[in-house]
C-alpha cells in the first residue's frame, strides 16, 4: 500500500470519528431540549398546584373563620335579646312585687284577703286540726280572724270548723326592708301558711306564694303581648 | 518524514477520539446543565404565580373585612332595635300586665 493511501483512510477515518461524535452530540442535544420542556412543565405544574392548594386552603379558612365569627356574633346578639326580654319580664315582676307591699299596707283590703286566705287553706286541706303560721306584724290580725275564719269554713263546707293553732314560736319572715323585692334575704309581703297536724301536708297561702303561680302560669300570655 | 506514517498516523487517532469524546462529554454537561435550568426557570415563575395568588389572598381579606364589617355593624343595628321596640312595648303594657296580676293574686276563691 502506498503511503498516499494509508493516509487518506487515516484522514478518512478521523473525519468519520469526528461525525459520529458531533452526531451523538447532536442527538443528546435535541433530547436535552426535549426532556428540558417536558420537565419544565411537569415541575412548573406540580409547583403552581401545591400553591394553588394552598391559597385555597387559606381561603377556605377565611370563610370559615368568617362564617365562625359570625355565627358567634349572631349568638350573642339573639341572646342580647333574650336576655333583655327576661329582663323586661322581670322587671314587671319586680314591679309586681311592690304592688304586694301596698296590698299588705292597706290595712281594710289586707284584713279581707288574709280572712279568705285562711278559708281557702281550710277549704283546701279539710284537716280536723291544722297549724297556722304567719309573719309576726301580722300575729294580732290573724288571731282577731280565726273565728270568722271558722266560722265561714263551716258554712261552705257544712262541717265543724278544724281546731287552729297559731305558730307563736315560728314565724314567717318579715316585709323585705325599703321594700327591696330583689334582694336575697327572704321575706314575706303576707299572707299565711297551712299545715296538717302531722306536718305531712303544707299549703303555702302567703302573697308572694301566690304571685309565683299566677306569674307562672300567665308568663307565655305576658311574653306573647311584650314580643307582639 | 510522512506525518501518518508508523506510530505518527495511530497518534492522530487517538487524538481525534479524545476530541469526540470530549463533544459528546460537552454535549451531556449541557444536558445537565439545562435541565437545571429548567428547574430554575420553574423556580423563578412559580414564584410569579405565587406572588399574584397572594396578591389574589391579600384582596379577598380586605373584601371579606369589609364585608364582615358591614354585616356585624347590621347586626348590632338589628339587635339594638329589637331591644329598643322591646322597651317601648314593656313600658306599654306593664302597668296592665302588674294590674292583672295583682288581680289574679288577690281573687282569692273560698
Amino acid at each position: 500500500m502506498k503511503d498516499a493511501d494509508v493516509s487518506r483512510q487515516i484522514q478518512q477515518m478521523i473525519r468519520f470519528i469526528r461525525q459520529e461524535a458531533e452526531e451523538k452530540a447532536n442527538e443528546i442535544s435535541v433530547a436535552a431540549e426535549e426532556e428540558f420542556n417536558i420537565e419544565k412543565l411537569q415541575l412548573l405544574e406540580a409547583e403552581k398546584r401545591k400553591i394553588r392548594q394552598e391559597y385555597e386552603r387559606k381561603a377556605k379558612q377565611i370563610d370559615v373563620r368568617r362564617k365562625i365569627e359570625y355565627s358567634t356574633q349572631l349568638n350573642a346578639a339573639r341572646i342580647k335579646v333574650l336576655q333583655a326580654q327576661d329582663d323586661a319580664v322581670g322587671a314587671m315582676k319586680d314591679a309586681a312585687k311592690k304592688g304586694l307591699l301596698r296590698i299588705s299596707n292597706d290595712k281594710k283590703v289586707y284584713r279581707k284577703l288574709v280572712k279568705d286566705m285562711i278559708v281557702q287553706g281550710l277549704l283546701r286541706l279539710r284537716e280536723p286540726s291544722v297549724l297556722l303560721r304567719c309573719r309576726e306584724s301580722d300575729r294580732k290580725l290573724v288571731e282577731s280572724l280565726i273565728e270568722e275564719a271558722k266560722k265561714e269554713y263551716s258554712e261552705k263546707a257544712n262541717m265543724q270548723a278544724p281546731k287552729i293553732a297559731l305558730d307563736d314560736r315560728v314565724y314567717l319572715p318579715p316585709s323585705p326592708k325599703n321594700s327591696a323585692v330583689d334582694s336575697h334575704e327572704p321575706y314575706c309581703t303576707g299572707g299565711i301558711v297551712l299545715a296538717s297536724e302531722d306536718g305531712k301536708i303544707v299549703l303555702e297561702n302567703t302573697l308572694d306564694a301566690r304571685l309565683d303561680v299566677i306569674f307562672r302560669q300567665k308568663l307565655p300570655e305576658v311574653r306573647k303581648r311584650l314580643l307582639g | 518524514m510522512d506525518p501518518f506514517k508508523g506510530q505518527g498516523g495511530i497518534q492522530m487517532l487517538l487524538i481525534a477520539e479524545q476530541e469526540a469524546q470530549h463533544i459528546v462529554s460537552n454535549a451531556r454537561n449541557l444536558r445537565t446543565q439545562r435541565l437545571k435550568q429548567a428547574k430554575d426557570e420553574v423556580e423563578r415563575e412559580a414564584a410569579q404565580y405565587r406572588s399574584h395568588m397572594e396578591d389574589e389572598y391579600q384582596k379577598l381579606i380586605s373584601e371579606n373585612t369589609g364585608s364582615s364589617g358591614s354585616n356585624v355593624k347590621r347586626l348590632e343595628e338589628e339587635t339594638d332595635a329589637k331591644i329598643k321596640n322591646l322597651k317601648k312595648s314593656t313600658s306599654k303594657i306593664s302597668s296592665e300586665v302588674v294590674d292583672m296580676l295583682l288581680k289574679y293574686v288577690t281573687n282569692i276563691k273560698t
